[in-house]
């Protein structure tokens, strides 16, 4: 069987499952409002205007961009990190530990490959809601080019992918779910704090900011303020984010695999 | 005609960090018929879960096959598991969902059409007592609804072969006789039921034939009578209940397990 006809078979199962989650959000939506898109926007009040107001403007990368401006994008990239890798470490230790549906939908003629596909871009969409929230806010203040924004929510959505897919391999490692607290802490965290979501990474000693340069949020940042603020491209950044992307798209699918099914 | 439920020669062995292999089921071969409950007895550890695990597509064969309506379930999964309804052992609800939102969920997972799967879950929900709970959250369930409804989920697609394990644990006597009649039923419309059970009472009454699982291979498989005829006879056995109480009955399936193995159903070594 051609891999395009595979891939045509599973488009209806993975819809299926996407559709599931999707039915779940809608039905308490008053929390998927405020996970989704309330949190963002403390951020951008407390960073973007707060901070914003006492610093004025930040240099990086030769531009010369207003800090609120800088921490919008920044944003855009923090919710595809939290909101992927939160949702998809959390929710699916849940789901396969407690609730034990991913058994139940791989017993149906969905199979386990396109239940983990359903549960990765679920919690890819959620992120690039998120995201695209903030991109619109940022376009209506007029902090961010229309074409740009729109061009971003596709990255949006692969970036939220990258973050799902260490969520969920992240799941497929914990015994228990506060083991889920360690990469919070020791990977997401950290990153969120070093990769120039707050502040241009220029402003690190050299060595972390070559260590933080070989992150996947610092290359999807890169990208995002690309699009949205004009900041040079960078090609290395591209290629950082694709290897991650690959890397952990694999990596989860697999560990995830090899723990149910023995 | 060939049978829904064709086991071929399966074997399952899982992987151990510096030690051989661990051997849980080993060449085991048997068909379950149209119309047929075929019960699968065995101790925990017997190999029960990890022969309908293999069955039921979700792990995969060290060796054999599991044909499902002709389709292997393996390697043509999307087919076989089309003509399959599984209750697994655990509780596998979905949370998320009321107890008709959940039937429905799972009759798209089988591309039924939306009007066909609300009038069959209706029928499943009234069939098995749950129709006045339709509404109702999982959680809000009781362990014996949360069990009906997981077997009737499982009948959601009209399944041609039905693999329930331990179906009836956490029943009390009524809803257990409910499930019964709903599988007698299946039975007449020509459903290939494997099911896995600790209750004696319930494969005796309900299983055609019923395969004793022991340490990954099938002892004996027959129809119950023939099983007890074969190993015990008819001989009344007598037994000491309580101190100095005597108690007259005639051989079952139990005697026919404790003279296969040397254990209960229960894993309790036999004494004397």
């Amino acid at each position: 069987m051609g891999s395009w006809h595979k891939l045509k078979e599973s488009f209806w199962p993975i819809r299926c499952v996407w559709l599931r989650y999707f039915d779940v959000y809608l039905k308490n939506w008053r929390y998927g409002l405020v996970t989704t898109f309330v949190e963002p926007m403390l951020y951008l009040c407390s960073f973007g205007y707060g901070l914003g107001s006492m610093i004025g403007n930040v240099e990086s990368n030769g531009i010369v961009v207003s800090y609120r401006q800088f921490v919008f994008a920044g944003v855009v990239a923090q919710s595809c990190l939290f909101q992927g890798f939160f949702e998809a470490a959390y929710g699916s230790f849940v789901r396969m530990y407690y609730q034990r549906i991913f058994k139940a939908m791989a017993s149906t003629p969905i199979t386990l490959s396109e239940v983990l596909w359903g549960e990765l871009i679920w919690d890819a969409t959620k992120g690039t809601l998120s995201a695209t929230a903030v991109l619109a806010l940022g376009v209506l203040i007029g902090d961010f080019s229309v074409l740009g924004s729109l061009i971003c929510i596709p990255l949006c959505f692969l970036g939220a992918l990258l973050f799902s897919s260490l969520g969920l391999w992240m799941a497929a490692l914990s015994k228990t779910i506060e083991e889920i607290s360690y990469p919070q802490y020791l990977i997401v965290f950290p990153m969120f704090l070093f990769c120039g979501v707050y502040f241009p990474l220029e402003n690190l000693p050299r060595n972390i900011q070559i260590f933080a340069s070989l992150l996947p949020l610092t290359a999807l940042l890169s990208l995002i303020r690309t699009l949205t603020l004009d900041f040079p491209f960078h090609p290395e950044a591209m290629g950082v984010f694709i290897f991650w992307l690959v890397l952990l798209v694999l990596l989860s699918r697999d560990t995830m695999s090899r723990r149910l099914v023995k | 005609m060939i049978a829904p439920l064709q086991i071929k020669l399966l074997s399952k062995s899982y992987e151990r960090i510096g030690k051989p292999p661990f051997i849980a089921v080993k060449d085991l071969s048997f068909e379950v018929n149209a119309g047929e409950i075929l019960g699968l007895l065995g101790p925990n550890g017997a190999g029960k879960s990890t022969t309908l695990n293999c069955i039921t597509g979700f792990y995969p064969a060290t060796k054999g096959e599991v044909l499902i309506d002709g389709f292997n379930v393996h390697t043509d999964s999307k087919k076989a598991k089309q003509r399959l309804g599984v209750c697994h052992q655990e509780d596998t609800l979905d949370t998320d969902f009321d107890v008709l939102d959940q039937m429905i969920r799972y009759g798209t997972f089988y591309r039924m059409d939306h009007f066909e799967i609300v009038k069959r879950a209706r029928e499943l929900l009234e069939t098995l007592g749950l129709i006045s709970k339709s509404n109702e959250l999982i959680e809000n369930l009781s362990g014996g609804m949360r069990r009906k409804l997981q077997v009737a989920r499982a009948l959601i697609s009209n399944p041609k072969v039905l693999v329930l394990d331990e179906p009836t644990t956490g029943l009390d006597p009524d809803g257990r006789r409910v499930l019964w009649s709903l599988l007698k039923e299946n039975r007449k419309k020509g459903v290939a039921t494997l099911l896995s059970t600790h209750y004696m009472e319930e494969a005796e009454r309900l299983c055609d034939r019923i395969a004793i699982l022991f340490e990954g291979t099938i002892l004996d498989l027959d129809s119950p009578e023939r099983l007890i005829e074969k190993h015990v006879g008819s001989t009344i056995i007598e037994e000491e209940i309580r101190p100095g109480v005597l108690w007259k009955r005639n051989p079952n399936l139990e005697d026919v397990f404790l003279k296969l193995t040397g254990k209960s159903l229960s894993g309790e070594a036999r004494n004397g």
